[in-house]
């Protein structure tokens, strides 16, 4: 049997919602699967790798128990030359653990883990892995360079400018003054790099827009500041595969446009500030109640985008409609959505099982394509050196 | 092989053979058999845990008691032994010491066997002997039902339909057996005008037993299918003992389910018959199966009566049809009828359908026959799904029966064509496949080791649109 590596937690401040990805998205339909050895592998919040099987249970999480846990285990050693081997020593007898890891299924948020950090350390490895590879997963979570590739492409964006700390971080004002003159209010200022709305600011006048760059900078050192769209709908649209992406259904979050999807709205609230209860999944109106055209033009849109980008395995593309004048604008690509979106998967009719073997399926695919290109050639350069 | 052995020794090893008696109903035989055929004791309590009832208490005090005063004698023996330099005494100590748990698990059925035939069974017959003459007077219609399958839901259903009209009382639950009649017997009035009965058979003889002791007016043969074969031994000797209730009722006053091709045998005995094409004279049309209910009309001469339920399955068009006509004989009214049937709905786990993860799950775990197997198989393959699932452990008490009724089972199956088969891994599991296989069945496989695990985690397997019918479930004395 075949083992799978699940890494989760990470260096982000998505560190908690990859952990209820791991544990209850992935981890629990692939060992229902009964068709993988599923290893769980944790990366604590000061970079240190645990692998054991008492991180498979929530209620470690949860209990808070999980500092005193780590303070007993020793890390994990992670060997990378030619594929990917855990090794660990534990009990009185010091006992050595190993364990050979067939695929990696990366259930990790945000900086060093959806940016394509851990996908590159993969590809070193030469080890097959779910999701988006190095340079998507790189372009997906910078918004300005998906909204550049995406104008390359056609592909609608709102107006927008991007800047990076260095550059303004001692001249928010004047930054400010320059923005006002080229862009229109209300205004959007996001950290390029991080998900989960995160830092992210609307703002309708320049005190605010200042105080948006501030904190905007303080996560990231590189932000986009964008227009607003007017008559808005946000419509998000999960699709999964390599070179044939499948759409799920296209999703429509029930918040106005002054309660944008924060941190809060997403996962502490249930969706919907103050009332829902059910996480992520109660807020959304599935599948989004739009006329047909404008359906068929969003789900085109996303899919262009999904490819344009270069994605592979699984992604969630974030779209804004101006519903009067019937445009869609991309907004952004996630390229491993929390959850991995399942409740959207399960109302396409995709259960969380074949969703998790569907993309474990889509790793295997995409690696044996990049292992039958020839990465090295024979040259007599040495000779002549 | 270590963790099985060391299994006995364990402080918990008392309350599993506790639990175990209790699971048995407290039956030496059943208890047995599963005691010896159970490898590690620590994997026994799945499904349920024990109830601490009055007798569990005293049982549990009692074994560890006995396993407390065992471990103290081999300790003094293997003293003497040492004390006295004596190699064999010593060894008699050890080994009394390692057999301590077999041991007082058989020496526990002592008291229960002294309990039963000394103290309970006495006073049962003298409960049971005051109830007989309770239902000798009592004027009402005394209706007896009794079946390999459907006794439970043919009673509720009568009850539910006939309350429109009557006062009715009936035998609580699955309570099928002569001591429950008995109790049941003291909970009567006297001005009830319809009584139910159900009777539970287990072994031959008992459907007269109980005629005996409860004098039934009437009485239902919901159907018969191949159930409890480890007692009858054989499918004549259960056939025998249900149509053994001709005896105590009037010809014209006994109702038989026809659809099941076991009742043929007995097609001499007059009886009147019922079934999916009509009951009493009426005619069944335009029947209409959903996930929402079960409607349809009846027909006699000019008269039309439409019926909706809330049950599901057309297996479920027979029952229904005979409670309403049945009704309309004994004096209730169109409306009433209607009303009553209207408001029959799914009884737990018996093609009670809810909704999971946007799937449809029927669940039907409370089957435990054939016939019921040939219901569920055919509303799958009725309903309209986007994927279909069937789920199942297998069905138990088969006796000399089991590999020929499996197959079967499996060719059902296959005949619904389920997208997906998941088959709880059994004894009995590779004759379900070997019938599928034999019925040309294409779709996936799967086998589960852990039912819980699979039950529990239903949600991850099902999406929107999906179908599930769940038919049977084994307890822990049986898996």
């Amino acid at each position: 049997m075949e083992t799978v590596a699940v890494i989760f937690g990470g260096r982000s401040a998505e560190h908690d919602v990859s952990i209820v990805t791991a544990l209850a998205s992935v981890i629990r339909p692939l060992e229902l699967s009964q068709r993988y050895n599923v290893e769980a592998i944790y990366i604590a919040k000061d970079g240190s790798w645990y692998w054991d099987e008492k991180l498979k249970d929530i209620t470690l999480f949860t209990s808070g128990k999980i500092d005193e846990f780590l303070q007993k285990t020793q890390p994990v050693s992670v060997q990378l030359d030619g594929g990917m081997k855990l090794i660990k020593t534990s009990g009185l007898a010091a006992r050595k653990q190993t364990q050979k890891v067939d695929i990696v299924f990366p259930a990790m948020h945000g900086t060093y883990g959806e940016d394509g950090a851990l996908m590159g350390l993969l590809d070193m490895a030469g080890i097959p892995y779910v999701g988006c590879g190095v340079s998507a997963a790189a372009i997906a979570m910078d918004k300005v360079l998906t909204k550049q590739i995406a104008r390359v492409n056609d592909i609608a964006t709102s107006n927008f400018l991007a800047f990076l700390k260095e550059d303004i971080a001692s001249t928010l004002e004047g930054t400010a003054k320059d923005i006002e003159k080229q862009l229109t209010y209300p205004l959007f200022v996001k950290p390029a790099h991080l998900g989960s709305s995160i830092g992210i600011s609307r703002v309708t006048n320049k005190d605010e827009l200042v105080n948006a760059l501030e904190l905007a900078i303080y996560y990231d050192d590189k932000l986009i500041v964008e227009e607003a769209v007017a008559n808005l709908i946000e419509v998000t649209l999960p699709i999964i595969g390599n070179d044939q992406p499948k759409p799920a259904l296209l999703e429509r979050p029930m918040t106005k446009a002054e309660d944008f999807f924060d941190f809060d709205t997403k996962y502490m609230q249930g969706g919907k500030k103050g009332k829902a209860s059910k996480g992520a999944q109660g807020y959304s109106q599935l599948p989004a109640e739009l006329p047909k055209p404008l359906y068929a033009q969003a789900e085109a849109l996303a899919l262009r985008v999904y490819k344009a980008v270069g994605c592979t395995g699984t992604a969630r593309v974030d779209m804004l409609i101006d519903e009067k004048e019937k445009t869609v604008y991309l907004n952004e690509i996630n390229p491993l959505p929390g959850d991995l979106y399942a409740h959207n998967w399960n109302r396409a009719g995709v259960s969380n099982l074949d969703l998790v073997l569907g993309l474990i399926g889509l790793a295997k695919e995409r690696y044996a394509t990049r292992e039958s290109l020839a990465t090295t050639f024979e040259t007599n350069y040495l000779q002549q050196f | 092989m270590i963790k099985n052995f060391l299994s006995l020794y364990l402080p918990s090893y008392p309350r599993v053979v506790v639990y175990m008696l209790q699971a048995s109903e407290y039956e030496q035989g059943p208890y047995l058999k599963w005691y010896w055929r159970t490898r590690n004791y620590t994997e026994v309590m799945n499904r349920r845990s024990l109830h601490l009832t009055r007798a569990a208490k005293l049982l549990l005090t009692l074994l560890r008691l006995g396993i407390a005063l065992h471990i103290i004698a081999c300790g003094v023996l293997i003293y003497n032994g040492i004390r006295n330099d004596s190699v064999g005494v010593v060894g008699i100590g050890m080994g009394m010491c390692l057999l301590y748990p077999v041991l007082w698990a058989h020496l526990i059925l002592l008291p229960l066997v002294v309990g039963r035939h000394g103290i309970a069974k006495p006073a049962q017959k003298r409960v049971i002997q005051e109830a007989e003459q309770i239902f000798a007077s009592h004027p009402a219609v005394k209706i007896a039902v009794l079946g390999s399958y459907g006794k439970t839901t043919m009673k509720e259903l009568l009850a539910t339909v006939l309350s429109e009209g009557k006062k009715v009382s009936y035998t609580p639950a699955n309570k099928n057996v002569s001591i429950s009649h008995a109790k049941f017997a003291r909970s009567l009035h006297g001005d009830e005008e319809i009584v139910l009965l159900e009777y539970g058979e287990g072994v031959p003889g008992d459907i007269a037993r109980f005629a005996q002791n409860t004098h039934p007016s009437h009485a239902v043969i919901t159907g018969i299918a191949p159930v409890h074969l480890d007692t009858y031994k054989t499918l004549d000797a259960a056939v025998e003992d249900l149509f053994s209730i001709h005896n105590y009722v009037p010809e014209d006053h006994l109702f038989v389910n026809t659809e099941s091709e076991f009742v043929k045998p007995k097609i001499h005995v007059q009886f009147k018959s019922f079934g999916e094409q009509g009951a009493l004279g009426w005619k069944v049309r335009d029947v209409q199966i959903s996930l929402q209910g079960t409607e349809f009309s009846l027909v006699k001469a000019k008269r039309v009566i439409k019926l909706k339920s809330g049950l599901i399955g057309r297996h479920q068009v027979g029952f229904l049809a005979f409670v309403a006509a049945f009704a309309l004989d004994l004096g209730l009214t169109k409306d009433q009828v209607q009303a009553g049937i209207a408001k029959t709905k799914p009884f737990e786990h018996r093609m009670q359908p809810y909704s999971l993860a946007g799937a449809w799950i029927i669940d039907d775990t409370y089957n435990g026959n054939i016939e019921g197997i040939r219901a569920g198989t055919r509303l799958l393959q009725e309903l309209d799904a986007r994927r279909k699932m069937y789920v199942t452990p297998g069905l138990v008490e088969q006796g000399p029966e089991t590999e020929r009724v499996h197959i079967e089972m499996g060719s059902l199956i296959a005949n619904a064509k389920p997208d997906v088969v998941v088959l709880m891994q059994n004894s009995v599991t590779d004759y379900i496949e070997k019938g599928l296989q034999q019925a040309g069945y294409k779709g996936e496989i799967r086998k589960e080791p852990n039912p819980l695990a699979f039950y529990s985690s239903l949600s991850h397997f099902v999406a929107h649109g999906d179908l599930v019918v769940m038919q049977n479930d084994w307890t822990d004395n049986y898996a």
